[in-house]
């Protein structure tokens, strides 16, 4: 058996932000058996204790509670990505201590770069020098490595703390190569036009002044979007002064990639995979309806989905993804009801179809018909329709993603309603979400389908007797 | 010993490495970015033809190389006959009929449509191959409206030209197998590419977007059970206090509500998670 090549897995890790010294634990979302049209269940799960002094992890154990945060500061998620083996066209396998000694080599050979950054500033102001980047490697020895993002537009000897990287040091427990991606704080970081200060800002957004924004250096600072078609969309997002000056902040957050490399009989094999540093999943027992996950599968199969894919289970779950979007929102306010005899009480998609299009303003449905629990009932009504075998009528109501532009009474309708999407209209589902409903819709009122196991825990890996 | 099999690129796509929470996958990442609270997923289409450099939200030229240069500034109308662009339509009165929905700075009522979607198709059936791709003839500072019908005699009359461009596949090669892997391509997106559009700081963001993107990852009504009515009563997530028990609009002034400067200084002792709907720690 040989290694001809190398994966990192998982391809895409999220990473989230908390100050919190320890990460947090390890759990799975499934449903309630008891109450499957119900909010659901969180479950301690097989958690790593790593001792970071030594690299090693030293225990695996099931928490007995699940806290989010920790004397007032957040767990941040700090994920683990594996080194995955191609030992012949048809396997994938963990590489581990054996398969590398096998091969008469250790983990010592495996080589480790990381690099990530955030280019925020970079992406407003157009200069290179805006850039922050952390760079770390090539290393193989299992070290807690600082992550830190430097920028020449700096002030000397400024940097922003990203959080940390380890190689893990295998053992006979837990014989996997894998790295730790820890993330930072999620703290603000500011700018000034003159040196800042030895000691810490006290009573300031900041945590610390790290950008020059002193004549000649970095123009973040009082920056402003100017009325052209390369800002962002939306523009001005960024905190500013009353008079939409930029305040000069910064985070920690980042994205990038981290790779490995191992020479195998002379040849160097590599792989790479790829991370990213965000704020916290604050509702962790729901999801959201259109995710990245969502994103990458029509990226990867296409926008249309097989007959023998279409299954009521998938159904069952987006639609439960939408109850759980809407179970968390207001919305009588969103639809864009009066409140306390009030109009356009706060943003909605109702006000920004008249900001943005010159829209007459008018609520989206009846205001009778929205209330919350009306609306996660008629939701809830739906999943217990699919789980009772029952086509997915509801594929007509749906956004077609080409009628994102369609503001009519009832094209505002459409699902899923009253909310934005990636391109400032009323979100449409990915085509591969949509086919796969009309797919099932299409079907015998009862078909034999199973219903959803709304877990998300689901690889599909198999395992072997080692 | 786990094993996959390495055609089965969802399984990588989707793979939980031991001892990850599922907070760490794409499953919970949102996609409706307009910027996004992960990523700004929108930027994995910023590269999507060889040559060009496309804006995330718009099918505006940002960027060119070579004789490509000169389709900076420039608008990608369509591509293989697919226009990249819807109109909005809907009614300017009460009672109103239904109309192109147009402005001084939108002057065609043309919205550019998510890649995500718009590109689907094409990419899914033509990555690595050449396409045609119609760009505005002249520069164009403000959208432009064209359908998918080249001949469709309302269209305004845009001068375009076609170039033959390579569509850039979103994800990398093996050399072994031949095939496509799970992860994606490094030129895609680099380091700080895939979060660059998001707000700085993004704790700004939890201010400045509002409740109707991404409830789900950044919870809007909670505490929610039906008062004697029936209807819902709860609390808003941002509310400083939880007694009472009352939604209070975000109309960008209220006291009642977390200042951008406390989730600057203290978001993560402000905020709360939100389990089973109710506030937790």
């Amino acid at each position: 058996m040989s290694i001809l090549e190398l994966r990192i897995l998982p391809p895409l890790a999220i990473a989230r932000l908390g100050a919190a010294p320890h990460p947090m634990d390890n759990y799975d979302v499934e449903l309630h058996p008891e109450d499957p049209l119900g909010y659901r269940r969180l479950r301690p799960a097989k958690t790593f204790q790593v001792d970071t002094d030594r690299g090693t992890i030293t225990r695996a154990f099931v928490p007995k509670t699940l806290r989010f945060t920790e004397n007032g500061k957040v767990r941040p998620v700090a994920p683990f990505l594996e080194v995955w083996a191609l030992t012949s066209p048809g396997r994938l396998e963990p590489l581990t201590k054996g398969l590398l000694a096998s091969h008469g080599l250790s983990p010592a050979d495996v080589r480790w770069r990381f690099h990530v950054a955030n280019h925020k500033v970079y992406r407003r102001t157009g200069q290179e020098k805006d850039k922050v980047d952390a760079k770390i490697g090539p290393f193989s020895d299992h070290k807690l490595h600082p992550v830190l993002g430097e920028c020449p537009n700096f002030w000397a000897g400024k940097r922003i703390p990203m959080g940390f990287v380890q190689y893990v040091n295998p053992t006979d427990a837990f014989a996997e190569i894998r790295l730790r991606f820890t993330p930072a704080h999620g703290y603000v970081y500011g700018a000034s036009q003159t040196a800042p200060p030895l000691e810490k800002p006290e009573g300031e957004d900041y945590v610390d002044i790290v950008y020059n924004a002193s004549p000649g250096n970095g123009t973040w600072l009082g920056y402003g979007d100017q009325n052209v078609p390369t800002i962002t969309v939306p523009g001005f997002i960024y905190a500013q002064e009353d008079n939409g000056a930029s305040k000069g902040y910064l985070d920690d957050g980042c994205d990038g990639l981290v790779y490995a490399e191992l020479t195998v009989e002379g040849k160097v094999l590599s792989a790479y995979g790829r991370v990213g540093a965000g704020p916290p999943a604050y509702a962790p027992d729901s999801f959201p309806v259109r995710t990245v996950a969502d994103e990458l599968d029509q990226a990867m199969l296409g926008p249309q989905v097989r007959d023998e894919e279409a299954t009521l289970a998938l159904t069952e779950e987006i639609v439960r993804r939408a109850a759980e979007t809407i179970r968390l929102l207001n919305t009588s306010v969103m639809n864009g009801n009066p409140i306390g005899g009030r109009p356009r009480v706060a943003s909605t998609m109702v006000a920004q179809d008249t900001n943005d299009t010159g829209r007459r303003f008018e609520p989206i449905m009846a205001p009778s018909l929205v209330d919350n629990l009306a609306v996660l009932n008629l939701h809830q009504n739906i999943i217990t329709a699919l789980r009772s075998g029952t086509a997915a009528w509801f594929a007509d109501v749906l956004r077609d993603w080409d009628e994102i532009g369609d503001l009519t009474s009832k094209g505002r309708r459409k699902m899923p309603a009253m909310m934005r999407g990636a391109d400032g209209r009323y979100l449409a589902l990915t085509r591969r979400q949509i086919d796969l409903i009309r797919k099932v819709a299409k079907r015998g009122i009862f078909s034999a389908d199973e219903p959803g196991s709304g877990a998300l825990a689901a690889s599909d890996t198999q395992e072997e007797p080692s | 010993m786990k094993r996959i099999d390495p055609k089965n690129l969802s399984a990588q796509l989707h793979y939980r490495a031991a001892g990850n929470p599922p907070s760490t996958l794409p499953e919970s990442a949102i996609s409706n970015c307009f910027p996004g609270l992960e990523f700004d997923f929108r930027n994995l289409w910023h590269h999507l033809f060889e040559g060009i450099e496309l804006h995330e939200a718009d099918n505006y030229v940002v960027g060119g190389e070579g004789e490509l240069q000169g389709l900076v500034g420039h608008r990608l109308v369509r591509v293989a006959g697919q226009a990249t662009m819807k109109q909005a339509i809907g009614p300017q009165m009460p009672g109103g009929r239904s109309d192109v929905l147009t402005s001084a700075s939108n002057p065609g009522g043309a919205w550019t449509m998510e890649w995500s979607n718009s590109m689907a198709n094409v990419l899914h059936q033509r990555a690595g191959q050449k396409v045609p791709c119609e760009f505005t003839k002249d520069k164009a500072p403000l959208p432009v409206w064209v359908s998918d019908d080249p001949e469709n005699p309302e269209d305004p009359k845009v001068e375009t030209e076609i170039r033959e461009l390579t569509l850039r596949p979103i994800f990398a090669q093996s050399k072994v197998l031949q095939d496509r892997l799970a992860v994606i391509e490094e030129r895609i997106a680099g380091a700080g590419e895939l979060t660059e559009s998001l707000c700085s700081p993004w704790q700004n963001d939890y201010r400045e977007c509002a409740c109707y993107y991404w409830a789900a990852s950044r919870p809007d009504y909670v505490n929610v059970e039906p008062n004697e009515q029936g209807l819902s009563e709860g609390n808003m997530w941002l509310a400083v206090h939880r007694e009472p028990k009352e939604y209070i609009p975000d109309n960008g002034r209220d006291t009642r509500l977390l200042t951008y400067e406390d989730l600057f200084r203290d978001w993560q002792g402000k905020l709360k998670f939100i389990v089973g709907g109710k506030d937790s720690d």
